[in-house]
């Protein structure tokens, strides 16, 4: 689908924190009716994987000056302000929809 | 009805990890409220990962195998056990007889410490609890007791509680991650030869002022930062040593890149596998998570989390690019060393990140302590190689018995382990009990120091300024 959000998810391994992320992302987005695709990646692969994803999520600090919007949060994890990051991916991914189409 | 449970005897020995850790998981989940769709999904998502994970194990078990024998017969060294990496080892540890049992014993250690004041950290990283699960492993292994395989395995959820709380005001400060702890056993490892090498470094004039530029580093090393290209070179370097022939240039080509290419996937493949794992284990780790806030009180707490939050640091990232050409001249040069690292050189910053609080960020410091480390670690690795091999077998994966042995980074090379195995092995259940009453002489001084804190207007100790 053409209007389809790819949001990269990234942690120390690609495997843990970063997969309960990037669930939590796909479930609330659909839930909203936000059409999302999450890729997961190590902290160190995402200069290499930016180009391309609409917003970068990472529960570890990120490069500076990435190219993309990026939000570092334990939220997540801790379960603590879950849904006011929630909220703000929520509104990165549909103002983007507005400007690029 | 004995009758009977002979024969569920039976049924779940012949089980293995990929039937019967599925069916546990759905009960656990069931039991921490999941609703029962969720719960059989989970259950039979991690039976799905096994599979994967055996499958990936097997095509880097051969390739590695091969590369090591070849590079025996080359070179005369022999490095005759294999790193197949912590994703292997927590598939291990949570396919063991004791990984079956490791999530409510966890959890009742954190509760019962949590209420009689003992810890301040709430583990909510149910995913780590393998590596309490995997010494546990070895020590049913070494000794083939699975009581005390479980007792070792609720001795280490406290190490790791207390650790984490030993560690908490200084991983808040330098990391920034206000009400978070690290019970993470990998990675609490260094925090003891951090802080007494950091002393001595402390003590030597010229070297305490030397550190290194994280930007640089990170700009010529970076790549070695990305697992696929990481597993490339080291391939492509392994190839060389192993099938050197310059008299059949166009046969060692094409083994060379070969091993190249296949260690790439590796590298690739394994860590997706046990995302998979990950992903089954979630519903457990939310339902768990709220099961044990609910009882925890409103005390002050700090929430334990993966270390994996702490990699992204430049500090941490940049000395663990330092790390990887380091530990290839280790194992090489390290006499009676037998193990070859592969995998897990990826994991070097979950080794080393939190030594960066205990020298405040210093990359040159955390070289020198991870240089450390790493040498007692290919020791630690060396010994305990045939346990590790035999839990993998126990856990039902596919190794040949006779051929190489097999360890990690995680955790074979934590002194932590080590030390466990070997006073269980010695010591029986003494020995669990020496390792039970270090842990408590440990948290309370732990707790002594954290009252004079308190009294002192918590000012912030940190021992490199």
């Amino acid at each position: 689908m053409s209007d389809r959000k790819i949001v990269l998810v990234a942690c120390g391994t690609a495997v843990a924190t970063s997969t309960v992320v990037a669930n939590s992302i796909e479930e609330e987005m659909s839930a909203r009716g936000i059409n999302v695709e999450t890729r997961q990646c190590k902290v160190t692969e995402v200069p290499s994987l930016v180009d391309g994803v609409d917003l970068v999520v990472s529960t570890t600090p990120l490069p500076s000056n990435l190219p993309k919007p990026a939000i570092v949060t334990l939220a997540f994890l801790t379960g603590i302000g879950r849904d006011q990051e929630i909220e703000k991916i929520a509104g990165i991914l549909t103002g983007k929809a507005a400007g690029a189409n | 009805m004995d009758g009977f449970l002979v024969g569920l005897k039976q049924v779940i020995d012949a089980l293995g990890a990929t039937v019967l850790l599925p069916v546990i998981i759905i009960i656990i989940a069931l039991v921490l409220g999941a609703k029962t769709g969720k719960a059989i999904r989970a259950g039979v998502t991690i039976g799905v990962a096994f599979i994967g994970i055996n499958l990936v194990i097997g095509l880097m078990f051969t390739n590695l195998s091969d590369v090591a024998q070849a590079i025996a017969t080359n070179t005369g060294v022999t490095r005759d056990v294999v790193d197949v990496g912590w994703p292997s080892s927590a598939a291990i540890a949570f396919g063991s007889s004791v990984g079956l049992w490791i999530i409510p014993v966890a959890i009742i250690v954190n509760v019962v410490l949590l209420m009689t004041g003992m810890t301040r950290t709430l583990n909510v990283d149910v995913w780590n609890f393998w590596h309490m699960a995997f010494v546990g492993s070895l020590v049913v292994a070494a000794t083939g007791s699975l009581p005390m395989g479980i007792a070792t395995s609720a001795v280490m959820a406290a190490v790791a509680l207390f650790f984490a709380d030993w560690s908490a005001k200084r991983v808040q400060k330098f990391y920034g991650l206000p009400g978070v702890s690290v019970p993470h056993i990998l990675s609490v490892q260094i925090l003891p030869i951090a802080m007494g090498v950091n002393w001595v470094i402390e003590r030597i004039p010229g070297l305490r002022d030397i550190d290194l530029s994280t930007d640089t580093i990170q700009k010529r090393f970076g790549v070695l930062g990305e697992p696929m290209i990481l597993g490339l070179v080291i391939g492509i370097i392994l190839g060389l040593i192993g099938f050197w022939d310059p008299s059949n240039l166009p046969e060692m080509t094409t083994k060379v890149l070969k091993t190249g290419i296949n260690l790439a996937a590796v590298m690739v493949l394994l860590p997706r596998m046990v995302k998979i794992l990950m992903e089954g284990l979630i519903p457990i780790s939310d339902a768990a998570r709220t099961f044990v806030q609910k009882r925890a009180g409103t005390r002050e707490i700090h929430i334990g989390l993966d270390s994996a939050i702490l990699i992204g640091h430049p500090a941490a990232i940049s000395a663990s690019l330092l790390l990887v050409p380091i530990a290839i001249v280790l194992e090489i040069i390290l006499p009676g060393n037998r193990v070859i690292l592969f995998a897990d050189l990826a994991v070097i910053p979950f080794f080393i990140a939190l030594a960066a609080p205990i020298v405040n960020g210093n990359v040159l410091r955390m070289v020198i302590i991870g240089t450390i480390t790493l040498t007692l670690g290919f020791y630690c690795a060396t010994s305990l190689a045939a346990l590790f091999t035999q839990a993998a077998v126990s856990s039902g994966f596919d190794i040949p018995s006779n051929a190489t042995q097999i360890t990690a980074i995680g955790d074979g090379f934590v002194w932590i382990t080590w030390v466990s195995v070997f006073l269980t092995k010695a010591l029986g259940y003494l020995g669990v009990a020496i390792l039970a009453i270090l842990t408590a002489i440990g948290i309370v001084i732990l707790k002594r120091s954290q009252v004079d804190d308190a009294a002192t207007d918590e000012t912030p100790k940190t021992t490199s300024m």
